[in-house]
Order: structure tokens, then sequence, then C-alpha cells
């Protein structure tokens, strides 16, 4: 490396040519067994070539020599400065974690799964809402999914008392859901059960009607963190696999996207866009749903987002008319002059059905792929400004 | 074959390796043991013999005919979910050929099965080959597999694991964390925007490597997969749930599929580790991580201080809604490189790998493995792949 060569890096931050300052000696002491920062190591001598530019010259960008001053002496000594370390995270390597592959259906090898569909009461329905409702799993999920996924809960029965459902250290699949009765959960220390009376472990907690537990089993095939044993005769549960549980959520969540992608393909306005470039512009789309009569633009407004009618119908009204301009049905859009400019829209849109509508902020559009101006001045539009006014009933002035 | 990777400093019995593997001795009856402890010594006068004759032959990693005979293990350099990488010499050949060293992936067919990894293995394989040669990447060297195992040689990468780095000096200063994110920046950026759209997901500081001179190896290619933007094709979107719990994307435990970004999310959470020497969302309990993650805003400490760039990188990152995340927003890697946290980098220059890595890993020769900690090199799991078995999966494994 040339001695010009000025690193941004900073040039001190060599913990090996640290431990050269006196003051870092009683560190390196301690560090004797250590094989890594050991000073008889060879490397130990080595400098890094920015010292070539001399100490006291070099500054990084951040002005961190100084900052890096404080942090050496922290360095490596856990018990420097306690305040806000997390004495009770687990410093340990990580182990990575895998479920089993999910592909998504491709075109020709569809296969049509539907999830299973369980019969429960309209009360037992209820029940089950609310008791998944607070858990981080469902609660992002929209109306067809929270459907489908109460749909697939399956009835387990567990008759008697002292019925093992879950047992510590074993893989698991399933999630559950207490309707009646109660559990009690209990964890060894060793984390798996031994052998023996005790061999649960402590008991923890109990669980009653509207708990559950399980949730991680949802997620990838991982040792169970505790037991779980009926505590009275009669309970019932109601449990979910993983494998169905992730299908739901891949094939509404694949569906959908393909669905957008398909009308948003149908937007001349977006018609220069790659498939890749369709798909982040589909991905970022926001659903809403509205009822009957609702003005989801409105005329004189300034436009700033552009809309697709996914389900239901609507019309696009001009102040004074008592005829609509235009009808919207499922797959149409409107408002994508908004992604152009700021323009007042030319006309109000209303829903005559209740609608479910995904719309795109000109701001998230730009995020994504940068000015549109410049996505259409890649094929047929580039006299912008006719070309666009052809295509929207909201611009007819 | 179980036995052989319980071996250790000894060279490997080539017979052991390879087509009459199988031969587990786990549950062998007592009284059958002498008879079989016999056969194992006329079994390893033989093998010295043909290791003789073998020291002749050439060392060719190109080999068809490339199998564990050819390698003689030094010691485990590290252990994951579903592999042992072993550091490995070659066992014959010319004087330079043996004083090589390479990295050995070892893993187990009836885990890799078990575990539901088989697509899995196959990408790393093949996209490892495929980007093998990046500065900043590990060299992939060969690939064979045996009647039990799979194996991948890959170069050694001598410095040992970020990681130990990071838990050793517990923090590291921004200039220390600039240095390792600029060449991460670099891997991401090739392997998204140069490579058809691969998405690494698994980044953490256990599968970034040292080499020598202290710039990073990214290991682990274990659930790579190549996502493909092709232009005229559906760029696909990928559903299985992988990685590291403290590393995973919202969209990843949502399982709203996910795409590189995922990369970029995790790169926020290493900075983050980097620079406090913990990551942003942490707990005993895997359930509450994902919690947080997907629920809770990134928080800093006050101690130590974190600079106005470097917690709007790390939140720019760690942004759930994916269409405003750095480094899938327009703009791709290009935008992080700009970013005021990198100011003053030259880029071409990390390429070059002309800044100085700010850690010199103690590397005494190209062999020595002190960066790396000590491993049980026995393997306990010993399920036995039947016959029925290889009948049914050794098909998925014919690339290797
Ligand atoms: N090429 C290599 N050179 C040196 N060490 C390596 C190499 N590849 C892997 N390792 C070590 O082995 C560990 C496990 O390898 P990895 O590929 O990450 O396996 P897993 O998929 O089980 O996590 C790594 O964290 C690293 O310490
Ligand atoms: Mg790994």
């Amino acid at each position: 490396m040339s001695t010009g060569f000025t690193s941004p890096f900073g040039g001190n931050s060599n913990p090996f040519v640290r431990m050269e300052t006196a003051g870092m000696q009683r560190v390196a002491e301690e560090d004797e067994n250590d094989m890594i920062t050991s000073p008889t190591t060879p490397s130990f001598g080595r400098t890094p070539a920015s010292h070539n530019n001399g100490g006291g010259l070099f500054r990084s960008p951040f002005g961190a020599d100084g900052a890096s001053d404080t942090h050496m002496t922290g360095v490596g000594r856990p018990h420097l400065d306690p305040a806000g370390y997390p004495a009770q995270y687990n410093f340990g390597r990580r182990t990575s974690v895998s479920a089993e592959s999910l592909k998504p259906p491709t075109g020709e090898t569809y296969d049509n799964w539907t999830p299973p569909v369980h019969p429960k009461t309209a009360e037992q329905l209820q029940r089950l809402k609310e008791a998944m409702s607070g858990n981080f799993l469902f609660s992002h999920l929209d109306d067809e999914q929270t459907a489908q996924v109460l749909g697939a809960l399956v009835e387990k029965p567990i008759p008697s008392k002292d019925i093992k459902v879950i047992t510590q250290g074993d893989t698991g699949d399933f999630f559950y859901v207490v309707e009646k009765g109660s559990f009690d959960i209990y964890v060894s220390p060793t984390g798996k059960v031994e052998p023996g009376l005790d061999g649960a472990g402590r008991k923890v907690s109990t669980i009653g009607a509207g708990g559950s537990f399980g949730e991680l089993a949802l997620m990838y095939n991982a040792p169970r963190a505790a037991t779980v044993i009926s505590a009275e005769p009669n309970c019932t549960l109601w449990a979910l696999d993983r494998m169905t549980f992730r299908r739901i959520l891949m094939e509404s969540t694949f569906a959908r996207r393909r669905m957008y992608e398909g009308f948003l393909e149908e937007v001349p306005l977006l018609s220069s866009l790659t498939p890749y470039e369709r798909s982040k512009i589909a991905d970022a789309l926001k659903s809403e749903k509205f009822p009957t009569g609702h003005t989801i633009i409105r005329e004189g407004d300034p436009g700033d987002s552009f809309y697709l009618l996914v389900d239901g119908e609507a019309v696009a009204l001009r102040n004074g008319d008592e005829t609509p301009v235009k009808h919207y049905k499922k797959g149409d859009f409107f408002g994508e002059l908004a992604l152009l400019n700021d323009a007042p829209r030319a006309a109000s849109v209303v829903s005559t059905t209740e609608v479910k509508v995904v719309s795109l902020g000109k701001s998230a559009f730009q995020r994504l792929l940068g000015p549109v101006e410049s996505i259409m001045r890649r094929t047929k539009y580039v006299g912008v400004k006719t070309g666009v006014e052809e295509m929207d009933p909201l611009q007819i002035a | 074959m179980a036995a052989t990777v319980a071996h250790s400093q000894q060279p490997l019995s080539p017979g052991g390796a390879t087509s009459n593997g199988g031969g587990s001795s786990g549950g062998l009856h007592p009284l059958m043991a002498a008879a079989a402890a016999n056969a194992a010594k006329q079994q390893q006068q033989q093998s010295q013999q043909r290791i003789d004759a073998r020291n002749q032959e050439p060392f060719d990693l190109t080999s068809k005919k490339l199998c564990l005979a050819d390698f003689q293990r030094v010691r485990t350099l590290g252990t994951g979910t579903f592999a042992r990488v072993c550091l490995v010499r070659p066992s014959h050949g010319t004087e330079a050929d043996r004083s090589k060293v390479y990295a050995l992936k070892i893993l187990r067919k009836t885990e890799v099965i078990k575990l539901k990894q088989i697509d899995h293995v196959r990408h790393e394989r093949q996209i490892l080959s495929d980007v093998s040669g990046h500065p900043f990447i590990t060299s992939f060297q060969a690939s064979f597999s045996d009647h039990e195992f799979l194996y991948i040689v890959l170069d050694y990468i001598p410095g040992g694991e970020l990681f130990t780095y990071l838990r050793k000096y517990r923090r590291f200063d921004e200039d220390m964390a600039k240095f390792y994110a600029a060449e991460i920046v670099l891997v991401l950026e090739y392997l998204h925007e140069h490579q058809g759209g691969i998405a690494y997901r698994d980044m953490k500081p256990e599968n970034l490597l040292l080499d020598a001179d202290g710039h990073i190896k990214l290991v682990d290619f274990g659930f790579a997969k190549r996502l493909g933007n092709n232009q005229n094709d559906h760029p696909e979107e990928t559903y299985t749930l992988c990685g590291t719990p403290e590393y995973l994307a919202p969209e990843v435990i949502h399982n709203k599929g996910h795409t590189t970004a995922v990369d970029w999310w995790a790169l926020g959470i290493l900075i983050y580790e980097f620079l406090t020497g913990y990551p942003p969302f942490w707990h005993s309990n895997p359930i509450e991580i994902y919690k947080q993650i997907v629920e809770k805003p990134v928080l800093f400490p006050q101690d130590p201080p974190i600079s106005p760039e470097a917690k709007d990188i790390i939140r720019q990152f760690c942004t759930v809604d994916r269409s405003r995340r750095l480094g899938n927003i327009s703009g791709g890697a290009a935008r992080v490189k700009a970013h005021p946290f990198f100011r003053g980098v030259d880029w071409d220059a990390v390429m070059a790998r002309k800044y100085k890595g700010p850690i010199l890993p103690p590397v005494r020769y190209p062999g020595d493995a002190q960066c790396f900690d000590i491993y049980p090199e026995d393997d306990e799991r010993r399920e036995e792949y039947t016959d029925d078995m290889a009948e049914r999966y050794d098909e998925y494994f014919k690339d290797f």
C-alpha cells in the first residue's frame, strides 16, 4: 500500500497494535493464556500500513480516533463498564434454524391445495379467535388467512388428568389452544425430561381456557422448551400443525401477489416495468376495505396515491354530473397519474359496493423504482403529457 | 463410515471411506467385537499398504474419484447444526501437494434428510461453485460423496471466526465495524445484483471468517438461494423459514415470502452487534425474539455512544417495511455505499483489499488452526444410512 493511501477506517483500530502501549499492558497480561491476543504471537509486532501516515496526522472521517481510545479500555473485559450490557445474554455461538422447504406453486404443478377445514360452532370460532388474537404470529393475518387458520384447527379431546401433551426436548409440530380445562407447565433444567418421578422438572405455570402453548412449532422444528400435562379430566385442545399454518400463509400471499402483478401488468403507465420491478411494487401495495358509498378519492384533492380495485365496484363522478364518467370493476385501476404529478384529482371515485382496494403512494413508488418519469421514458411515454391524459378520465379537464 | 469422522490425527482409512462404507460398529454384539477388531487390524495393515502406494499417486482435486481417503484430518474447525468442518491435508501426492491445507465440510446424509435440508445442500454446493473466486467469499474447490456423507472442499481460511474476535473484544469501534461492513456490502452487492439475485440468508459473525490478512471471507452458503431476477421470468420469492433467530427479518417470521432484502436487514443487526457487542433483539426464549423483531423498534444503549450515522444506517436496514429498507430500495447497494456511515470510503480500494484489516489474526503458518475454538472430534449421532434410503435419496445427491 502506498504511503499516500488514507484509510477511512481509522489507523489505530488494530487491537494488536494498541497492546503495545504501556497502558494496555495490564490487559495483555490478563490475556496471557489466550491464543488470540498473546503478545508472543508473531503477528503481534506487525503494524497496519496506515501507520505510515504517522499517528497524529491520521484522522478517520468520524473522529473515531478519540472514541477508539475509550473503546479500547473496555475491549475484551466484560467486567468493565457493566452499564447497559446484558449480563443475561448468551454469548455463545448461535446455530441456524430452518423449517422444511415450502415451494410456491408453479404454473404447471399447481396442485390446488386447499387448507383442511374442521367444523366449529360460531361460539367456538369466536373463542378461538380471541385466544389467538394476542399472538404476534396471527395478529397480522388478513381476514381470509385468519378464517383459514381457524378452520384448520383440529379438536383434541384430552379425557383425563396427567396426560402429557408435549414433552420437553422432543421436537414439535403442533401449536395448541386450550378451549376447556387446564394444563400444567413443567421445565426441567437439563432441557429434557429425565427418568424418575420428578423427571419433568419444576412446575412453572398453569394454562387455562383461552390460553395457548407451543407456538414455536409453527415456525420450525425445534425441541420443546417445556413439558405440558393436563391438570384435570375432560380438557379440550385445538391443534394446528406447522405445515398447514405455513402453507396457508404462503398460498394466500402467493396468490395475492400474483393477482396484483397481473393487475399491474394491465396499467399502461407501468407497462415498461420489468417483472422484477412489478413484483417489488406488488410487494409494497397497501390494502384497504371500504363500505358502499365511500369516497375513495375526492375531486380537487391533491393526488398522492394510485389504486387498484381488488374486489367490488366503483364509479368516477365529476362535480355537478349525475351520471358516472366511468365504471370500475375488479382489476381496474384509477388515480395512477398521482405517480407522475400532484395535480388535483379530476374526479371523485366512489364505491358502489363493498370494495377492497390496494394502493401505492408516489413516494413509495419512487423509493422503490426511482422517478416514474425515467421509467416511462424507457418506452412509448416519451411525450408523457399527451400519452397520459388519454389514459385516465380523472384527468380529462 | 461414522467411525471415520470420529478418528482424529490419523490418516483416514481409505477403504472405510469409499464403496464399502456403512459398516458402523455402533451396536455390535460383544461376542462379535473381537472378530471385528481382528478384521479391523487386518484392514488397517492393508490400508497402510494402500496409503504407501497412494503416496506416490498425484493429488488431484479435479479427479472424478476424489474421496475421503485423499485427505488426512488435522482437526475440527467448527460445527453447526448440519455440518462439521475439518482442517485437512492431502494424504498423498508430491511434497508440495501434501503441504497444502483445505477446509472439508462434512454433512451426514441421514441428518440432511431428517432435517429436510436436501434442497438446501444442493443449493449450497451449486451456489458456492458459482460465486467462488470473489475476494470476500470462501473459494470452492471440489465436492464428493460416499455412502453416508456429502463433502465440500473449500480453501482453508486461517484467521478464525469474526465471532471469536467480537466476543473477545466485546465490541468493535466504528472504524472496525465500518471496515467489515464495507466488505460485506460488496459481497451482498455481488450476490444480489451481479449473480442473478442470490439471497444469502444466514449473515452473522459466526459465518464471517478472517483470512490471514484480516479481510472478510463469507462461509456457509447452506441457506443461500438463487431467487433469479431473470427479466422475462417471474422473480421468485421464497418462503422457507431459515437463518439464525436473532438475525431473522420480520418478513421471514411472518412467512410473507422473502427476497434478498433479508440480507440487508441482517446487516443492520450485524452492525448493531459489532458496535454494542450484542444483537438488538435477544431473549432466552426464541419466540420472544421473534415478537420483538416484528413489534419493536431498534433501541440503542447510552453506552457505548453510537454515532448518528451508525444509528441511521442500522435503522434504515432494520426497517420492517421492505419498500423503505436501505439496500432494497431503488439504487440498491449503490445507495448503501453512499450512506454517510461510509463517508470517505473508497469502494474500489475496498474491493482491491487496499485497506488493512483492523485485526491481524495470529496465523503463524498456512495450516495454523490456533484461531479456531476446539471442538469435540467425536460425532455422536450415528444413524445408519440404509440401502433403502440410498435408493430413495441418492439421486438428489448426485451433483456432489
Ligand atoms: N473454509 C473454511 N475455513 C476455515 N473454517 C471454516 C471454513 N468453512 C467453515 N469453517 C468453520 O466451520 C464453521 C461451520 O461451518 P459452516 O459452513 O458455517 O457450517 P454450518 O452450516 O453447520 O453452520 C464455521 O462457522 C467456521 O468456523
Ligand atoms: Mg454456519
